[in-house]
This record gives structure tokens, sequence and C-alpha cells, in this order.
């Protein structure tokens, strides 16, 4: 026997015939604790699904607080229950003192322990050579002639004194059972041996080796198939074997048959004798945790499964046909989930309810820092941490799920399936119980976490900077420079009064750019927060969506004012307006079409305004400007062109295609007032906007919804374009014929063609006669799909004055 | 995080990775962490004369700190996200700093 006791065999490799159960072959102490609570358990949830807790929690309660019991007996301090020493050994843990004292003590307690007992049966000499480390306790079992007190066993369950022979044996355990309902059923023999396998007996306190009549006794209570036995006792089974064995099974199951109430007045005595310290100084935790541990660790009959009580095999012959049907099927039911019961155990107390806990801090902690601190654990975070990845997995329809759901998330889902395995059952104490702890266990992990994040550096003295520790978030985090905030805010300072006098230089432009999108990425949050519309009735959405609004009305503003669309406007000057400087930029360019979509109409046609106003100083028509010979403006021109026309035209188009005609009025008078009308010209994007200007005007005059005020103003205004560009008609096309791009100049002579008078159409034809028969014949050598092109450019044209290409041979 | 949150879109898709010792290995990008370590499957080294030892293996795992290069697909890469993606990370950052 190992110092306390213990047995490293495993139950698996233990023997399981029926032979020579000792009390220490059950070699974990705790293993009763577990088989009682996991028995009690399924006794008390008997409808249910076997809970895995049932059969595995709580352990370690037990652990803590009655683990010590034994303390005692192995450093000799614990005998305060026995006569000598409860005043003279304190509780200090002085072990050294204590253990100098262990042998003596030990013996001490035996002798007074068998001279209570059994003064007759025991013998101080297989006491003292029970202190030997390899006793066993039962040494005197080896002795053939050893006869065990039986009259003290049969006192103690309470009933008369009893000779030990097994037909007797029945008959007593079921008188102590009779206070139990009335027997209905019969163990059958699998259900007796999944029952017993189930049953795992431990191994009782070591004092017990001392009375042997108790452990007798105990032997016969629980007559285990699956024992842990040592190997010392199994060399002489026999001895410790004294009961014939067939009765067995069918003793250990009639205790277990009897209700607890019936067992307990017996069970108690017993225990006391037992272990005398234990019902003092013990108190087992488990007892105020409900029924389920209420039952002292040790004692393994005290996991009664509710086994109809059958106390005799032939009260089974006495029931009906259909009870012992009803009977049978019970019990095989019982002995399927006994055997489940026992899978499950398999890797019971591999670790302490404390490793448990361990692990699962860890797990949090993980899961706390994984989002990194718990305060920006809301999608918000996330998606600030990982915009691009969630965004554009919506964008281009991943069907990944987000991997990193915040913690929230995560602790609320472990959460609420601990709580939903709870609600099940009927009998949640065990698990309420292990889930509040989870419960405190995710809130302290949360509290932590949050206090901690300002451990995330380490700033040591002297040094510039600090060291941060590297978490999930920020794998290897370099080394922090801190900024000193002079620095930072001198510049800023400084900048300012910069701006004010330049604005618009590449730097500040680049700057306000940034603004902008700050502003419309905020924007863009702000409306993805917008609450839903409030129901009518409802005050408080009525308010959030109220503030909602008002939120939004501020970004917008400051939106707007970043935009810099109302700088004033210095005429002559050389430095372009802020908002023109702002569209020279391919960024620029390409916020357009976002920024459209939060601002208002009449902030839309006036940025449409300051647009047209400008013309000629935007960079896709100033910087286009076709230099002589050449038929291309430069490359990077042409892409700020396409870009220009890809997306901020479309914008203006939108918003042109719906104006009413006073509007256009208006721009085209701006256009021809504010800017070089020639060189806008001369421009794809200048004839696009002129084109755009032009075809909704006259949409607007065929739709019949204007006056003829209105339509005399458009005319006079008609008239100055047309004046203005019939000289340079063939001037407008950038280079020879054979440029294939000029889709857009035939376009806008369409436009200009279909609002001239018949006078004009003449000049107009006459302007680009040429062309348009250099154009007609050159398609002609040309393969057959790209001449049609050509054609129907040029038809474009043709058609709007009422000719067509086919008319020139 | 951008980073990871940018290489994470890539997932499935064909790269190459260059490493620090000139090695540049073509592969399908199966995964990639917080530290961007890289796993890639269907390898080819760029390069095979000079490394055949890397010719039988057909997946690899490649710690994050040896890269030097990814050469990305353009056409898996959402630049004006990107941009986007790039400025909150810059207010992240200089939210922290501050």
């Amino acid at each position: 026997m190992s110092f306390f006791g213990f047995d490293t065999t495993l139950p698996r490799d233990e023997p399981r015939s029926g032979k020579s159960k000792g009390i220490f072959e059950a070699q974990d102490p705790f293993a009763q604790v577990r088989q009682a609570r996991k028995l009690q358990a399924f006794q008390d949830t008997q409808e249910e699904p076997l809970e895995f807790d049932d059969t595995y929690d709580g352990l370690g309660d037990k652990l803590e607080e009655a683990g010590d019991d034994f303390n005692d007996d192995t450093f000799g301090g614990g005998v305060e229950a026995g006569t000598i020493s409860k005043g003279q050994i304190s509780k200090d843990f002085d072990f050294f003192g204590q253990t100098a004292q262990v042998s003596s003590a030990i013996e001490e307690e035996q002798l007074r322990y068998n001279l209570q007992q059994q003064p007759k049966a025991s013998t101080t000499t297989a006491q003292t050579t029970a202190q030997k480390p390899k006793k066993t306790g039962y040494e005197k079992y080896q002795d053939p002639g050893y006869i065990p007190e039986i009259q003290a066993k049969s006192s103690v369950w309470g009933t008369k004194p009893q000779a030990r022979n097994q037909e007797e044996q029945p008959e007593r355990i079921s008188t102590a059972s009779s206070g139990a309902p009335p027997a209905k059923r019969m163990m059958s023999l699998e259900a007796v041996e999944a029952a017993m396998r189930a049953q795992s007996q431990p191994v009782p306190p070591p004092q017990q080796v001392l009375a042997p009549d108790h452990t007798q006794n105990l032997y016969q209570q629980s007559v285990p198939m699956r024992q842990y036995a040592s190997p010392d006792l199994q060399q002489h089974p026999m001895a410790t074997q004294p009961q014939p064995q067939p009765t067995k099974p069918i003793q250990y199951h009639q205790r277990n048959a009897s209700k607890q109430e019936a067992i307990k007045p017996a069970q108690h005595p017993i225990q006391i004798l037992q272990n005398p310290n234990r019902a003092q100084h013990s108190p087992q935790p488990s007892q105020d945790r409900g029924t389920i541990q209420d039952t002292q660790p040790s004692r393994p009959s005290q996991a009664t499964p509710t086994i109809p009580v059958i106390t005799h095999p032939q009260q089974l012959m006495q029931l009906s046909e259909e009870q012992r049907k009803a009977y049978l099927e019970e019990d095989a039911r019982r002995a399927k989930r006994n055997h489940k019961i026992f899978l499950l155990s398999k890797g019971n107390g591999l670790m302490t309810p404390q490793d448990k806990n361990f692990i699962t801090r860890i797990q949090l902690q993980q899961l706390v820092t994984a989002t990194g601190n718990s305060g920006d654990a809301d999608p918000e975070a996330t998606l600030a941490e990982d915009f691009y990845y969630q965004v554009y997995s919506q964008i281009r329809g991943a069907p990944r799920q987000h991997p990193t759901q915040p913690l929230g998330h995560f602790a609320q889902t472990y959460l609420l399936q601990t709580g939903g395995r709870l609600n099940n059952r009927r009998q949640a104490v065990n698990g309420d119980n292990h889930m509040q702890r989870m419960q405190q266990q995710v809130q302290r992990a949360v509290e932590a976490a949050k206090l901690k994040p300002k451990n995330k550096q380490l700033i040591i003295e002297g040094s510039l900077g600090k060291i941060s520790f590297s978490n999930a978030k920020t794998p290897k985090p370099l080394l922090n420079i801190k900024r000193p905030e002079s620095t930072d805010s001198k510049p800023a300072t400084g900048k300012k009064a910069n701006a004010e006098v330049r604005s618009s230089d590449r730097k500040s432009v680049l700057r306000n750019l940034e603004t902008v999108y700050q502003d419309l990425m905020q924007l863009e949050d702000h409306e993805r927060q917008m609450p839903p519309p409030p129901t009518a009735g409802d005050v408080e959405a009525a308010q959030t969506h109220m503030e909602w609004r008002q939120k939004t009305q501020v970004l917008n503003s400051k939106l707007w004012r970043d935009l810099k669309v109302l700088e004033p406007i210095v005429p002559g000057s050389t430095v372009p307006h802020p908002f023109i400087a702002f569209l020279s930029f391919a960024k620029g360019k390409k916020s357009i079409p976002r920024i459209f979509r939060h601002i208002d109409q009449e902030q839309r046609v006036t940025i449409l305004t300051m647009i047209v106003v400008h013309l000629d100083q935007l960079d896709v028509i100033s910087r286009a400007q076709i230099a002589p010979g050449e038929s291309h403006p430069p490359p990077l021109v042409r892409e700020e062109i396409e870009l220009f026309s890809q997306v901020v035209m479309p914008c203006l188009l939108g918003y042109v295609s719906e104006a009413p005609i006073n509007i256009i009025i208006g721009l085209l008078g701006l256009v021809l007032d504010h800017t070089t009308v020639l060189t806008v010209a001369k421009t794809k994007i200048g004839l696009g906007i002129l084109t755009m200007l032009l075809s909704r005007a006259e949409l607007v005059k065929e739709s019949g919804d204007v006056n003829d005020e209105d339509w005399q103003q458009w005319t006079t205004l008609y008239d100055r374009l047309f004046d203005t560009l019939e000289p340079v008609l063939g001037a407008l096309f950038p280079g020879p014929v054979n440029t294939s791009d000029d889709m857009y100049i035939w376009q806008f002579l369409a436009a200009v063609g279909i609002g001239a008078s018949p006078e004009q159409q003449q000049r107009l034809v006459l302007g680009v006669k040429d062309r348009v028969m250099e154009t007609v014949m050159q398609s002609r050598t040309l393969p057959a799909d790209m001449s049609s092109q050509r054609l129907s450019n040029v038809n474009l044209f043709m058609r709007a004055i009422g000719l067509d290409v086919e008319l020139l041979g | 995080m951008l980073f990871f949150s940018f290489f994470k879109t890539l997932t499935n898709h064909t790269i190459t990775v260059e490493l620090k010792n000139d090695i540049s290995i073509r592969g399908t990008l199966k995964s990639v962490d917080q530290y961007l370590n890289i796993k890639l499957d269907d390898i080819t080294v760029l390069d095979e004369l000079r490394y055949p030892h890397l010719s039988s293996v057909k997946n690899i795992f490649i710690r994050g700190s040896v890269v030097r290069y990814v050469h990305l697909p353009a056409a898996e890469v959402d630049r004006g996200l990107l941009e986007d993606a790039s400025r909150r990370e810059a207010a992240n950052q200089a939210g922290k700093a501050k």
C-alpha cells in the first residue's frame, strides 16, 4: 500500500471476478465521491439523458475539503477526536513535530479503536504491523482461522446480531431496507453485472483497516465487481472474503436497492466509527450543495440508484408477468445507462476541477485577448480591425464565415450552450452552480482584460520609446516611439496659418482630400448605424432617430465644409479654386460619386455649378489641350480624362438629366461667360459637358414644359455658343481622320445639330463637311466592323440634321 | 491588422511569395495568420533549377518573418477599399498613439 493507501491500478485492469474484494482494493478515495454523485445524479434524473456533468462534476470541491481527512492520520495530528492529542497538537502545520509523533499516535489510535470496537478480535500485533509502509490491514485475514467480527457489523445495521453465513445476509439486508417502497422487481443478471461494472468501489479511509468487522461490513455492502485490487490484497483473496460469492451481487444490489433513507441511519454509526474525526471536523462541502452530494465521499453504498427494491430473488417470481416484464425492461435500460456512465467515467478524475478551471480561464483569456481588450468587443471594433476583409467578403460574397467573431458572441454562445443544456434538466443544481461559476469566470476574465490594457506597454526609464507586448491583434509590436505633444501641435497651428494663405498647394489639397475621405467614412459608418425608422408612438425610437438625423446633418455639413466648394472664387487668381484642385487628383475624382450619395440636390447643383464655372481650369480640360502635331494628350492626362468621364461625368449627368431648364440655361450661361469656350470645346470632357447641357435642353423642350421666356433665353445662349464655335468646328477633331476616338465629337455635333435652326444646320454642315467626307472615305478602307463603327458615329450627327451617310454614296 | 485582413481575402488565390533568401514560390494561398505566416498549396518554385530540393514539395508553411514580398493577383485587390482600409488603419493607429 502506498503512503495514502492509494493504488495506481486502473479500474479496467482490475480482475472483475468475484474474487477478494477488500476495502482497500479501491484505491482512489475520491472515486467514491464521484461514484456517489454520479449515481445520485443518475437516480435523481432518472428519466433524463445522461448528463456529463452528473457523472463528472463537483469532484474537486470534495478534493479540497475532504482531501485532508487523512492528513491527520498521515501526519499524526488528527487524533483530536481520540483520547490523546487534541490539546497537544496545534493546527499550525507543524509537520515535523507531528510527523515525529506519527507512529505513536497511530498506534494509540489503533489501540483505542480496537479496544472500543472489538476487544475480542483485534490483536495489537496486527495493528502494529499495520503501521509499516507495506501494511494492508488485512494481515490478520491471512490467518485462515481468523473470523471477522460479524456481530458488530450487524448491530450497525440496526439488526440483531446474526450469524454471518450467506443465507442470512439477504434477509438482514431486506430488513434494513424494509422502509423502502415495496419491492417489485428483481434484477436480471445483466443488470446486476452492469450495475456492478458501473460501480467501482473506492477505498474507505485507512483507519478502517483497523476495524476488521467494519471492513467486512463495508465489503458486504458494496461488493464491487471491479475493484481497485491492491496487489497485497490479491495475495489473500479468500481471507478477505469470508462469504460465498454467489450471494454478493445480490446483496450489493439489495443494498443499493434500498432507499437512502433506509440506509442512512445505519450508515451513520459506521461512519462515525470508521472515522470518528471526520464526522466532527470535516463537514462535507457537498452537503450544502444539494442532494447529489449529501453523502460522505467514502461511502460507496450511499450512491443508491433507484432500483426497485428487490430484496430477494423470490420476489421476482412472485411478480405478475407484466410487472416482471416491465421490471426487466427497466432493468435493461438501467444497465444500459450504467454502462454509459461507465464509459463516460473512464476519464474521470484525470483533471481536477482546478485543472479544468485553469484551462477554462486560459481559453477565456485567449478569447478576450483575441479580440483585444473587451472594450471594443463589438462588431464595430471588428470592422475597424478587419475592415478590408469584412467589407471585401461582403462585396465579393465570400462564403466563408467571419473567423473573428467578437468576444461577446463567443462567450455568449459558450454560456448559452451550457445554459441550454441545463435547461433541459430537471435537476440543475449542480449545473447551475457550474454555470454560475462559468459566468463569474467570464466576467472576471473580461474585467481582468479591461484592467490590463495599460500593461500592454512597458516604458523603461530613460528610453526613447516604450516596449509593447504582443497580443493576437498586434503580434509583433515594434518599439513605440512616443511622440512629444509639442512637435505634434506646433506644425498643426503652423499649417493652419499656411492653409489660409496657400490653400491650394499640392500638400494641402491632398490633406483636404484625406479629410474629405475621413468625413465620407464617418458618414458611411454613421449610415450603417441608422436606427430603424421609428414606429408611431415609440418615443424612444423616434428620439434615437432624431439624434441620428442630427448627427448625419453635422457630418454632412462637415463634409461640405471640407470639400471647400464654397470657398470664394477669386477672379483672375492663378491659384485654382480648392475644389477644382481637389478634382485634379484621381482620389478627388473618385470621391465624387461617394460624395454625391451623401449630399442633397442643392449641394449637387452647387458642385455642378462649381465645375462648370471652372471648366477651363479643370485639369482634364486645361491639361488636355493638344499640342500642335499631337493627336492625343499625354498618357497621364488621358488616364485622368478617362477617370473623370467614368466617375465624375455620370454623377453630373445624373443630376443634369433631371435638371429643369433654368438650371441648364444658367449653366450654359456660366460656360459662355466665365470660361474660354474654345478651350473647353477642344477637349473630350468639355465637349461632353456641353453635349450634356445641349441634349438636356432639347429633351426638356420636347417634353413641352418650357415656357417661351425660358426658351427665348436658351436660344439666345445657344446662338452665342454656335457663333463662338462655328469657326472652329473643323478643329474640334483632335487628330487626323484615322483617329478612332471621335465619337464624343460626333455626339456633340449631333446635339448641336438637333437644336440648330435650319440656317445654323447649314452652317454646321459646311463646317464639318470635309471631316464627314474624309471619315466616310476612310471607313471604306477599313474592315467591316470598324467601318460600320465609324460610319455610325458620323451617322449620329447626320441623322440629327436629317441626313444619312447613305445619302453621301 | 490591415495586412492580415488583406491577405485573408486572398485565400484560395494564387500568389507568389518571394522569400528573403531569394526563393520565389508560387502557390495557392491556403491560410494566413496574424503573424503573416503563410500556408501555400500546390507550390512551384520559380527558379526550379536553382532550388531543386523544393521540387518535390507540394505544400509549404512559410514563417511570416522570412517573407520579402508577396506578389498579388491584381484582379483580386479592391483598390478603393484598400485605400479606405488603410485610412481606417491609419486613423486607428493615430488614435492609439495618443
